[in-house]
């Protein structure tokens, strides 16, 4: 069984016709082509799938295309401005790419996102909400030392 | 070299940084092609079983499955996972689909459809009958009489037991004060890449076949999958861009790229297989887990007078990278500490119907290090030393043997073990067990570890590079060094710009397809600075003496009084003209194709490093937090200290991670693994990482490498174990001879020590 949704993605309007057994996650990336999401497990453990359902950060995975009828996804996609000048990064984006919080990268989208949701409500975090805030996403290279580095310096430019 | 470098040694983001925080960097899975179908690989429950019949009917009847195939419909070309050729030679022991299991999660058929979702529903209608066998898991249990043969080798052996001795072990016991003999077990963590593996294939109207795939060793998987889909060469086309991690475990070839491209060849459409993260955890590998029975006998005055020791690895259902293993975990027992030239080293690697072990970060030397390095602290104890003195006057240093049978050229680990101790201020606050008291109770330890830039000469290093010259002054760099996100190709890259006199920008790596970049033997062993790195930088020296060349012929004066710097050619420091003028072309015609390539084959350069963990351990919980950790690596030169400080960050968390958490468990009736998700494997997260002081040494540059560099990779994960047992040692007195150190086995031998304490 299919149903047609309307999905308001990084500010522009979709409508996509799904199966209704199909996750936000596999939508995002099989139908809609953005790949920039990630899927680690699929299963709702690693936040490698993290983005903003109506600002709210949530694993892709774990939500039913069906059930973000009518939402606003933000992802990583979305992040940078691309304007007249060419591309203009996110601080978030930024800090992450100067203090080389970015190894193999599979996790620096969800990490982004969710770091992104933590500024949004507290924009200038303790390194323990910091760490808090990442506790669901997964990195398997970094050690987070220049994870948690970067989101800080990224809120602290953000207050500035 | 006296000049000073410009684009070395000083942090660099990541060259493809803004890809990967942009969210553009493209990994395996997120490669798609129209008509594309999906394929998923029906597995084993069973550890040990034959397979009767396979009965496709009702899924070949399910709409949107386009295929199915079974062990009888494939090549049957036995060949290697592990495809390096290593000094403990090869053993082909896989199939493309097995008509016989060894573990649970042996891939016995395929499906393509064209969703995800059928081909996974087809895989329930595939009808498997089995006649199950008799299973081990264990190394005791595979090595009894009468045990089930795995792949028919006797007692289960993967290759003949490794020798490794010197001098006379049985003299130097004589010799000895003191003697302690202990068995050192480690346990079977998994890689856990945040990538799960993917493939996606296509065959051409010509019979190419292309493979998107995450892999360190592109040129092995395209050699391979060569051999066993009877396809040359040149119609095999390997494709790597960005990659997820690896770890090791990458560098082998897993079932879904075979069976990826037999149904595409099949269906002839392109077949997509993306590996569910429980099949990452089952179905790809773990580390060894090993049992190392050391020997080893001491002077009074702290001299260390031989050392024996027998290494065994559970290499699990197939060797992949067993053999490999076992030779480099036994032949490294040789070193970190002296012990007067007397050993005796055996190494065995033994099938079980395991999940397979196979290549991970620290490859055999993990564990070796391990047994070592908190055998030292028992030793330290028994003669009455400060473990740290007692470090400093074994630690191996100029002229000592080195596992490559080359002496060592520097005193790099004393280096590092003096210099961490000022850092954590060793002598002012170390203090013995017996003094510590109370609730929550504070630990300092050691541990050490040396690490070989690549694997010569098990292995026969060899790297290529070319560099072309672009008309504009810019340059391309082809490497087929792959970087599984270790920030290898912006080192080249430095290395390019370094040589060059060029600016890093001016610098675009070209990799990851094998039609394009030359040969590669692939990113392991901590090898790609140092051997790739070479090539590189021997390709380059040759580049820049061809532009200096071309330079003194326009200019009318000698090329030997000419440099470059910052793109343009000087002479004593005065600008002449821009290298992007003189290659630019004059009259209209084109400039002359300017093009260096250069291949090295490595030699051997050992870097080092020292951890020094700090614990604190509740006794009433047996929580173990790791709260610092000073990690201080002799690696000649830092190319990029940025890059080097991730290495070295990200190891120490998979290495805190494996001394007190990871364990893959096997159900002991059934081998199936219990715990093959991220929430009850449980990796360390944010909230708990420690403060990581990091101590970059330059003391020790290799005279062979780029600038002196030498590897990093695997080195944090080696001394990081250690390190924290033996602090846990120090904290609470009891001695762990075993990883993962648990709350669970902590509080049980911490109430064993508190009984015998009050007996
Ligand atoms: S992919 Fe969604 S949490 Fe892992
Ligand atoms: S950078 Fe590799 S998982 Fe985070």
């Amino acid at each position: 069984m299919k149903r047609l949704i309307r999905l308001y993605v990084n500010g522009e309007p979709h409508e996509v016709l799904v199966p209704v057994y199909r996750t936000l996650l596999d939508v995002l990336r099989e139908e809609l082509g953005l790949t920039g999401t990630k899927k680690g497990c699929d299963v709702g453990d690693c936040g490698a799938c993290t983005i903003l359902l109506n600002g709210e950060p949530v694993n892709a995975c774990l939500v039913l295309a069906v059930e973000a009828d009518g939402t606003q996804v933000d992802t990583i996609e979305g992040l940078a401005q691309v304007g007249e000048e060419g591309v203009r990064l996110h601080p978030l984006q930024e800090s992450f790419l100067r203090l080389g919080a970015a190894q193999c990268g599979f996790c620096t989208p969800g990490m982004i996102m969710a770091a992104r949701a933590l500024l949004a409500e507290n924009p200038s975090p303790s390194e323990e909400a910091v760490r808090f805030a990442i506790a669901g996403n997964i990195c398997r290279c970094t050690g987070y030392t220049k994870i948690v580095q970067a989101i800080l310096y990224a809120a602290n430019r953000e207050v500035m | 070299m006296s000049r000073g470098f410009s684009t070395i040694g000083v942090g660099h983001p990541r060259i493809d940084a803004i890809e990967k925080v942009t969210g553009k960097a493209r990994y395996a899975a997120d490669f798609s092609l129209p008509g594309m179908l999906y394929g998923k690989i029906k597995r084993s429950p069973h550890a040990h079983a034959r397979v009767l019949s396979i009965d496709a009917e009702k899924a070949l009847a399910l709409e949107g499955v386009k295929a199915v195939l079974t062990p009888w419909d494939v090549p049957r070309v036995l060949h290697t996972g592990a495809p390096a050729p290593r000094l403990g030679s090869l053993r082909a022991d896989q199939l493309v689909l097995t008509d016989v299991a060894r573990f649970v999660g042996d891939g016995v058929a395929a499906v393509a459809a064209t969703t995800e979702e059928i081909a996974e529903a087809a895989l329930d209608l595939i009808e498997v009958q089995y006649e199950i066998l008799p299973a081990v898991f264990t190394v005791e249990e595979a090595r009894r009489p009468g045990a089930p043969l795995i792949h028919g080798t006797e007692g289960n052996l993967v290759m003949p037991p490794i020798i490794v001795q010197a001098g006379d072990v049985e003299a130097g016991f004589a010799e000895a004060d003191l003697v302690l003999e202990a068995t050192y077990h480690t346990g079977r963590p998994s890689h856990c890449y945040m990538e799960p593996n993917a493939c996606l294939c296509y065959f051409d109207e010509s019979g190419t076949l292309t493979i998107w795939a995450s892999t360190q060793c592109a040129f092995m998987v395209r050699g391979i999958l060569s051999e066993v889909l009877g396809l040359p060469l040149h119609k095999v086309r390997v494709v790597v861009k960005h990659m997820g991690g690896g770890f090791g475990a990458k560098q082998d070839l897993y079932q879904h790229e075979f069976v990826c491209a037999l149904l595409a060849r099949r269906t002839g459409r392109p077949v997509k297989m993306v590996y569910s993260r429980k099949e990452v955890f089952m179905a790809t590998k773990t580390r060894h887990p090993v049992s190392i029975t050391l020997k080893q006998g001491v002077k009074r005055d702290g001299t260390i007078t031989a050392r024996q020791a027998l290494y065994v690895s559970n290499t699990g259902g197939y060797a992949s990278h067993g053999p490999g293993i076992t030779a480099v975990g036994t032949i490294d027992m040789t070193s970190l500490y002296r012990c007067n030239e007397n050993w005796r080293l055996e190494g065995r690697s033994v099938y079980t119907n395991a999940p397979i072990a196979g290549a991970f970060r620290g490859y055999g030397a993990v564990q070796s290090f391990f047994a070592l390095d908190v055998q030292m602290d028992e030793l330290a104890e028994m003669v009455g030393m400060n473990p740290l003195d007692f470090r400093l006057k074994n630690a191996v240093g100029e002229g000592d043997p080195s596992p490559s049978g080359h002496r060592l050229r520097a005193d790099a680990l004393a280096a590092c073990l003096r210099r961490g101790a000022e850092e954590v201020r060793w002598h002012e606050r170390w203090q013995p067990p017996e003094v510590k008291t109370g609730r929550v109770r504070w630990g300092l330890g050691i541990g050490t570890e040396m690490h070989s830039s690549g694997a010569y000469p098990d292995i026969k290093e060899q790297s290529n590079a070319i560099l072309k010259m672009n008309e504009d002054g810019t340059v391309q760099l082809l490497t087929g060094a792959a970087d599984l996100g270790t920030g290898a190709h912006t080192v080249l890259a430095q290395i390019a710009a370094e040589e060059l006199g060029m600016p890093l920008a001016n610098i675009r790596v070209v990799s990851g397809d094998t039609d394009m970049v030359p040969f590669d033997i692939g990113a392991y062993a901590s090898r790609t600075t140092y051997v790739a790195g070479s090539a590189v930088q021997r390709a380059a020296a040759e580049l820049r003496q061809r532009l200096l060349a071309l330079a003194g012929e326009k200019l009318g004066c000698e090329a030997t009084t000419l440099e470059i710097r910052d793109g343009e050619i000087r002479r004593q420091g005065q600008v002449l003209l821009s290298v992007a003028e003189l290659v630019r072309g004059e009259g209209g015609r084109p400039a002359v194709a300017l093009m260096a390539q250069a291949t090295y084959e490595a030699k051997v350069a050992y870097s080092f490093a020292a951890h020094f963990a700090e614990v604190e351990v509740d006794t009433e919980t047996g929580m173990v937090r790791v709260t610092k950790v000073v990690a201080v690596h002799e690696i000649g030169k830092a190319i990029n200290p940025l890059g080097v400080e991730g290495q070295i960050e990200g190891g120490i968390q998979q290495g805190i991670g494996h001394s007190l958490t990871e364990d893959l468990v096997l159900d002991p009736e059934t081998g199936a693994p219990l715990n093959a998700g991220f929430v009850d494997y449980k990796m360390p997260l944010a909230p708990d990482m420690p403060e990581i002081r990091v101590i970059i040494l330059e003391e020790a540059p290799d005279p062979d490498s780029p600038f002196g560099a030498k590897g990093v990779g695997e080195d944090p994960i080696m001394a990081i174990g250690p390190a924290i047992a033996n602090a846990v040692y120090n904290a609470t007195g009891v001695r762990f001879r075993e990883l993962p150190i648990t709350p669970d086995k902590l509080l049980a031998r911490l109430r064993e020590q508190g009984e015998t304490d009050t007996a």
